[in-house]
């Protein structure tokens, strides 16, 4: 369960009945949308990585509290002289760590838990589906609270973890739904009947055509993480020791940065998260358009001419291979 | 009807897997509630060593009881409708305090989720009719606002709208200066207001997502060959738009709808925190500080029926969406 | 400030914005309702006490989650202690009274000419049948006063007699007890569960109306004391967060409030109207767990660790970063060094140093056998000077602390993990003593008679072993030490001064050396007020109440006190 008030994002529902088409595993063509979501993506990335080797000590504390940028705080200070540049530099390699963990996490729990489970059938289906339903509903907050109370410092992994536990059950519940309308169809029937081995037909049939499909789950995954993670730390719940934009956003919030007039404070943390969100939705864009080839760039107005072009004549007999 | 009997059963097990979870968790927590009603009140003002003992013959602990027994008791309480007596709010039940908070959380959110959804499958129809246009360009935009923390964004909203310049109140939800609560125009009106800024701030994070969702899905169902022989037959194009289009398109969204309904409840949390909105959120993050067992499985078999309601009500749609989910192989 | 127009406009905006017809009736919010016209005749004000959330009615004054108004505005006590000051008890609901020589008997005399807020008069009867209530009923006898009987011999005087010597039980006696009236309360079948519906008391305000966001307190106009109230109505509000407290109170829709705010003084610039007082009241110190006989572990169990940290600790430095520049100093006896300077019989035990003294810590460190290893962190006996510290998450001020005494640590060779943990794991570490170090506050006592503190904090009878809860905000350090133990004792069997001070002389010196407890700063108690409707709020010259806003009793000497503008 994240904390946004959106729980399932309606391009996944609307990518489950896109008709996929057989064992297509092309590389999204670049666009704009494409080059622009990279690039962004790679720099914070790079600012993660490397950030926190170059900026001083974070937690360090100066007699000069909460003052604007200047030479020496490129990005000024925070309540106590902290260097926001730093501690900027911490929060986006912690909140990274964060988004990380969880996608891999869901990936394996939703493709184990959806897929084998839908594919497998019979009780096989009955028993993760229920477990899946169960996973939906169990309220995520109280959970890591519990959780937490058992190690004594709450660390990003364990945050990166709960969030994990609570959020892979909605991607389950799409990937089942897709795959069940996968194995359905003529041609996993045909090599089904052609005697072809059961984890064989998954592997080669069915799991290629669900690889668009995961990777957009997974790049949801790591924006509702990351966004997750924030609002935890907003109620004081995240992982306290570290630093992820959403403390830094917490503590920023605590000091009353924002009436203080301390822009410089509460406004670049949660800028980073919007663009490396808007990063990942313009990549997601990209991948939907894989997932359902109507998305590409032919338009109405082009169809409506009958018209063609050389390079959509080729690309409609690509996909009709 | 199998089918349907079949689902029922299915979800009647989840809810039981479910309860049994949120009976659990609660009790795998750390402090007691004794305690931490003591602390709380030594903060207010001295207390001796001995109110331990006035504490625990007021909530009736000390008894230990065997957890099994505690299980059956709950569950014969939940079917009765009894959730016990809440220890923030002692000695209210935690009924009452649903029954106050809920209406407001299911008022502003679940409003605001509607909204949104009607605003956003609209917005996304006209995109994806008109592919190309400014509409259709707008929506990275949007999505960019799906990204933004939440909070953030009612932050900063709530700093310049209700602090700089004063447009929209700064907490609560209704004037409580001047207002009585009940059936009367001026408290509708000023409950309306209140809730106008933490409303916009959901839809404006949340439209984007509805929006591109619609969009994808018109795109796909105007390749239909249905959609052709309707142009073909020369048949208007609002009408190709609304009834051939759009409403095969919306099916997908409409079941989103559905789950995110069953969510509302659980995301009220930030939102509530950030306007001193009095829903059901802020009791949960009430209970939860305070150690309140009864009141947080209270809240979390709110959380629950709601979300299982929503589901089954979205593999009911689905099933009659998409024949190929029923058959079994 | 806020005009129809503009409001008018943003309602049109929304309807652009979104198109959703039930916003549109925004536009209509009548706005008459913001002016809060000034004036005796009908003043109101506004205070946050620290309400979050939902607010659930009770009115119970023996009910742990009464609403605060309930002590104070409605019941009063028969004497009210200051805290804020070194005074004597004032007399409220009686006039006098008087031990008999064994400590075992108290006479009360109460007040004539006091009635009721239902119009029926205050009577010792009363008074008597109050703590026989307390007597009768163990669940509402929070302090656990063992009472043998209580009588009133005629309609002003209620006489107490207890099982043993009870001086020391006086101030939660008179200053403490909330005062009921006999004919609403007995016939409330179980006192402990009642919340007390239509509350009757002797106080100065009395219920007008209650809704789970807010509720409004009116005055009673028949109060006992000429002329008090002036406020008419007062109302309380629930606020989520601080900054949802200084926004409110920034656009004047709060009178009264106590939140700690940082940058204050920048906050309040531009509002002649808003002004705020600093009343430090509690320490906040480093609590170790301090005897490994009775289960703690770690390298504070050395009491010459626990010295070389209170010298190596820069309080000047902490009190800027941290503190806001509102901390004052303590006192290495735990006391308050403004208030109870005549508790404190040795001059040099009255307050901490202000800066480090790096080099007294490392030389005592160097005696007690702790030497620096490579890495800069000293080591004995195999063993790294290593220490853990816990906070409470959102404690910002303390997270502050802990952040800047690792600096101050480090350079006398201790190294100092900070972790933050929830609210209850916090309380629950203390309670059970499964913690290293913990930041925390040291509370205040029923009176300013230091036999509170000393009592809790460090007598053995209130410790337990690490795993067993120890008393309730008592010796958490798990400290034992007989010679404490001993005058402890002595202290509380007399309520001659001068016999206690001779015995707390002799705690003071005990703990200053042992440090348990480690004193960093009294820290700030910030109360921000709104003087455009009322004024009379306390200020440093003139205490006559602790002036928090979640203060229970005090709040109503406070009302009872403002004038209306």
């Amino acid at each position: 369960m994240t904390l946004t008030t959106q729980a399932a994002d309606p391009a996944d529902t609307g990518a489950t009945l896109a008709e996929p088409s057989r064992r297509r595993r092309s590389l999204p063509p670049m666009s704009t949308k494409l080059a622009i979501g990279l690039t962004l993506g790679g720099l914070i990335l790079l600012f993660g990585l490397l950030g926190p080797y170059v900026t001083q000590d974070p937690s360090l504390v100066h007699d000069y509290g909460l003052t604007g940028p200047s030479g020496s705080h490129w990005l000024g200070t925070t309540q106590t002289g902290q260097d926001v540049l730093a501690q900027l530099a911490h929060a986006t390699r912690g909140s990274l760590t964060v988004g990380a963990i969880v996608g891999v996490l869901t990936l394996l729990l939703s493709a184990f838990f959806g897929v084998v489970g839908a594919y497998a059938g019979g009780w096989v289906d009955e028993v993760f589906s229920l477990f899946t339903n169960v996973m939906l509903v169990i309220p995520g907050l109280p959970l890591v609270i519990v959780i937490s109370s058992y190690v004594p410092d709450k660390s990003l992994w364990l945050v990166a973890l709960v969030l994990s536990i609570t959020g892979w059950a909605g991607s389950a519940r799409v990937l089942r739904g897709y795959t069940l309308s996968l194995r359905n169809r003529d041609y996993v029937i045909a090599s089904r009947v052609a005697g072809e081995k059961r984890w064989r037909i998954l592997t080669v049939e069915i799991l290629p055509n669900l690889i668009p499909l995961l990777a957009s789950q997974v790049v949801f995954a790591v924006i509702f993480a990351i966004l997750g993670e924030a609002g935890l730390s907003y109620l004081g719940l995240g992982a306290s020791g570290s630093f992820t934009w959403g403390t830094m956003l917490y503590y920023a919030q605590n000091g009353l940065a924002l009436r203080l007039g301390a822009w410089w404070w509460f406004v670049p943390p949660g800028l980073m998260l919007a663009l490396f969100g808007a990063a990942l939705s313009l990549i997601n864009f990209s991948i939907d358009e894989i997932i359902n080839p109507k998305l590409r760039n032919q338009t109405r107005a082009a169809r409506r001419g009958w018209r063609m072009s050389r390079q959509q004549l080729a690309k409609a007999k690509e996909a009709g291979l | 009807m199998r089918h349907l009997f079949r689902k029922i059963g299915f979800y009647l097990v989840a809810l039981w897997a479910a309860v049994t979870v949120n009976f659990i968790i609660p009790r795998l927590m750390p402090g007691d509630p004794v305690d931490i009603l003591l602390s709380k009140l030594g903060q207010r003002g001295p207390v001796t060593p001995e109110t331990r003992k006035s504490i625990e013959a007021l909530l009736g602990a000390g008894t230990h009881q065997p957890l099994w027994s505690q299980y059956t008791e709950y569950l014969h309480n939940l079917v009765t409708g009894d959730l016990g007596v809440s220890v923030t709010f002692f000695p209210a039940p935690v009924t009452s305090i649903i029954e106050q908070t809920l209406p407001w959380t299911i008022g502003l959110i679940g409003l605001a989720t509607l909204i949104s959804f009607v605003v956003g499958v609209g917005l996304g129809t006209l995109a994806g009719w008109k592919r190309g246009s400014w509409l259709d360009n707008l929506i990275p935009v949007t999505t960019m606002f799906q990204s933004v923390p939440y909070f953030w964004l009612a932050l900063i909203l709530l700093f310049a709208l209700g602090s700089i310049w004063p447009v929209f109140p700064l907490n609560g939800g209704y004037d409580v200066y001047s207002v009585t609560p009940g059936w009367n125009g001026a408290f509708l009106r000023s409950v309306v207001y209140y809730g106008t800024l933490p409303a916009l701030t959901i839809i404006l994070s949340s439209v984007g997502g509805w929006m591109l969702g619609m969009r994808n899905m018109m795109v796909s169902t105007l390749s239909e060959d249905y959609l052709l022989t309707a142009e073909a037959k020369g048949l208007r194009p609002g009408r190709v738009m609304l009834r051939y289009a759009a409403r095969n398109a919306v099916l997908p969204s409409i079941s989103g709808f559905a789950i995110s309904l069953g969510f509302v409840v659980a995301g009220s949390i930030v939102t509530e925190a950030v306007f001193s909105y009095p829903g059901i959120g802020s009791a949960l993050l009430q209970a939860v500080s305070g150690n309140d067992y009864a009141l947080m499985q209270g809240i979390f078999l709110v959380i629950t029926l709601s979300v299982l309601g929503a589901n089954l009500l979205v593999d009911l749609l689905y099933s009659v969406i998409d024949p190929r989910t029923r058959t079994r192989g | 400030m806020r005009t129809r127009v503009t409001r008018r406009r943003a309602a049109r905006l929304t309807v652009a914005l979104i198109t959703a017809t039930s916003l549109i009736l925004a536009g209509c919010s009548d706005d008459s309702s913001k002016a809060k016209p000034g004036g005796a005749a009908n003043s109101s004000i506004t205070i946050f006490n620290g309400a979050n959330g939902t607010i659930v009615e009770n009115w119970n004054p023996f009910s742990p989650t009464f609403l605060q108004p309930t002590e104070g505005l409605i019941y009063e006590t028969l004497y009210y202690f200051n805290l804020a000051a070194e005074a004597a008890p004032r007399p409220m609901l009686a006039t006098a009274t008087s031990w008999s020589p064994d400590g075992k008997q108290l006479t009360i005399t109460t007040r004539e000419g006091v009635r009721w807020s239902d119009g029926q008069p205050f009577t010792a009867k009363d008074v008597a049948f109050t703590f026989d209530l307390i007597r009768r009923t163990p669940a509402i006898n929070a302090t656990a006063i063992k009472i043998v009987s209580s009588v009133a011999t005629d309609d002003k005087t209620v006489v107490l007699t207890f099982p043993k010597p009870s001086y020391t039980e006086e101030p939660s006696l008179i200053g403490y007890t909330p005062i009921i009236a006999e004919h609403v309360w007995k016939g409330i079948a179980d006192p402990a569960k009642s919340i007390n519906q239509n509350p009757v008391g002797t106080g100065p305000y009395k219920l007008k109306t209650f809704s789970s966001q807010s509720y409004v307190m009116e005055k009673n106009a028949a109060y006992w004391q000429p002329g008090k109230p002036q406020i008419q109505t007062v109302r309380y509000i629930s606020l989520a967060t601080a900054d949802a407290a200084s926004a409110a109170f920034i656009a004047g829709q709060i009178d009264w409030m106590s939140s700690f705010l940082p940058g204050l003084d920048q906050l309040l610039k531009n509002h002649k109207n808003l002004t705020y007082v600093n009343t430090p009241a509690l320490t906040a110190s480093i609590f170790t767990c301090a005897d490994a006989g009775l289960g703690c572990s770690g390298a504070q169990t050395d009491p010459a660790v626990r010295q070389a940290m209170y010298y190596a600790i820069n309080r000047d430095q902490l009190n800027k970063l941290a503190g806001g520049g509102f901390a004052v100093p303590a006192s290495p006896t735990l006391l308050l060094p403004d208030r109870d300077k005549k508790w404190i019989t040795d001059s040099s035990l009255v307050t901490v140093p202000g800066g480090a003294d790096p080099a007294k810590a490392n030389q005592i460190l160097d005696q007690a056998g702790w030497a620096k290893g490579g890495d800069g962190i000293r080591a004995k006996d195999g063993k790294r000077l290593s220490l853990t510290i816990q906070t409470v998450t959102g404690w910002s001020d303390f997270i502050s602390l802990n952040d800047a005494m690792k600096q101050e640590f480090k350079e006398i060779g201790i190294e100092l993990k900070p972790t933050q943990v929830s609210w209850n794991e916090w309380n629950n570490n203390q309670v059970q003593g499964k913690y290293q170090l913990s930041l925390d506050s040291i509370g205040l006592g029923p009176s300013s008679n230091p036999f509170y503190t000393y009592n809790l904090k460090y007598s053995s009878a209130t410790t337990a072993k690490v795993g067993e809860s120890a008393g309730s905000n008592g010796n958490y350090a798990r400290y034992r030490n007989a010679t404490v133990d001993k005058a402890i004792a002595t202290a509380a069997a007399t309520n001659d001064e001068n016999i206690q001070k001779q015995q707390y002389a002799i705690i003071q010196t005990e703990i200053a050396k042992d440090l348990p407890y480690i004193p960093i700063y009294v820290n700030s108690l910030l109360t921000e007020f709104n003087t455009d409707r009322a004024t009379g709020w306390p200020s440093n010259d003139n205490k006559y109440a602790l002036p928090a806003s979640w203060k229970v009793w005090d709040n109503g000497i406070v009302l009872a006190n403002l004038k209306a503008k």
